[in-house]
């Protein structure tokens, strides 16, 4: 399914010459050596495998069953008006393998159900929570936690967005920091800005998972507002009573 | 007796309610008095806040003193003189 390095090319080494002096050999092999899981290739979707993938994560797999619209264009970056009419997921794969060619990406053209769940995450180090409805959300939060699989979540609306990790056993779930979903009846308005920045806060969530650093966003509701241009820090515990993790053993 | 509660509105509800807000109620208060009062104030952002019996709406997540309040009971959580309430309304697109 994924590619896996035995160590750096000349090419590698020239791609990623600018962050090799952060990540390090072994850290850039880690990279080239993982595969996430993007679930959702909109407003979220969009920067969150942009910036994977010229990081050099070595496999992706973008998942969504949408074709592209006009009105998506505002902020899912990564389709023009040529692309009106064609799957997300597949032009995705096409844009983002153009970006990096070394890495392999795999579209899957679903919708996420309790049936696929299980296969739409198979084998991947990371989640990536990019969807944008609280039903399909807790889904994947279920799967996070049932498959041991960090989940990376963020959601936006307006001009405002939000972050937060999941490690599963080791910190508060979605459904721990977001017990009651927000009651929405039209789809919300989005700036492009804002699923850009959120999409690359996940991708940066992401990266310093498979490097080994700490999430920022571990029991915390990072919370941006791009109104204001601040971020605020919502702390969050894991509820004993949480239908999502309640029940999963604690590993500290 | 009347006293002052700080309150805190992030994200949409900053956009409402105003960034640092000094809210007076009636001594002993509670987290539902308090948002009572915010949507009393802002009568054309109370709907965000308060639903149609004019509870807290269960999506928002609340905060006293940096500690969040979980679970049905949380709008009888006390809240005294000087406490800092801060409230957040939970995004849903992507």
């Amino acid at each position: 399914m994924q590619r896996r390095q035995k160590g750096l090319s000349d090419r590698d080494r020239e791609r990623y010459l600018r962050q090799l002096p952060l990540v390090g050999e072994e850290g850039q092999k880690r990279l080239l050596d993982a595969s996430v899981c993007i679930v959702g290739a909109g407003g979220l979707g969009c920067p969150v495998s942009l910036y994977l993938a010229a990081a050099g994560t070595g496999y992706i797999r973008i998942v969504d069953c949408d074709i592209v619209s006009r009105s998506n264009l505002n902020r899912q970056v990564l389709y023009g008006e040529g692309d009106i009419g064609k799957s997300k997921a597949g032009v995705a794969a096409e844009k983002v393998g153009t970006l990096n060619p070394d890495i392999v990406i795999e579209p899957m053209e679903v919708s996420l159900s309790g049936d696929n769940g299980s296969t739409v995450a198979d084998g991947v180090d990371i989640i990536v929570d990019a969807l944008d409805n609280y039903p399909a959300r807790y889904l994947l939060n279920k799967i996070a936690l049932e498959k041991d699989i960090p989940l990376v979540h963020a959601a936006v609306t307006g001009y405002f967005g939000q972050l937060l990790t999941v490690l599963p056993g080791r910190s508060a779930c979605l459904r721990c920091a977001v017990p009651h979903p927000p009651e929405i009846t039209t789809s919300p308005p989005v700036i492009g800005v804002t699923a850009g920045i959120m999409g690359c806060m996940q991708a940066g969530e992401t990266l310093r998972i498979l490097l080994g650093d700490e999430p920022i966003a571990r029991d915390a509701l990072m919370v941006w507002d791009g109104k204001a241009g601040c971020w605020e820090k919502i702390c969050i515990s894991r509820d004993p009573e949480c239908p999502g993790c309640g029940s999963w053993r604690n590993n500290g | 007796m009347v006293d002052t509660v700080h309150v805190r509105a992030f994200a949409r509800f900053r956009e409402l309610f105003g960034d640092a807000l000094e809210v007076r109620v009636k001594v002993p208060a509670t987290v539902r008095s308090v948002v009572q009062e915010i949507a009393r104030m802002n009568p054309d952002g109370a709907h965000e806040i308060l639903d149609g019996e004019g509870n807290l709406r269960k999506s928002v997540i609340v905060l006293v003193n940096r500690e969040r309040i979980p679970g049905n009971g949380r709008e009888d959580y006390p809240v005294h003189p000087g406490d800092e309430i801060a409230l957040y309304p939970p995004v849903a697109g992507g």
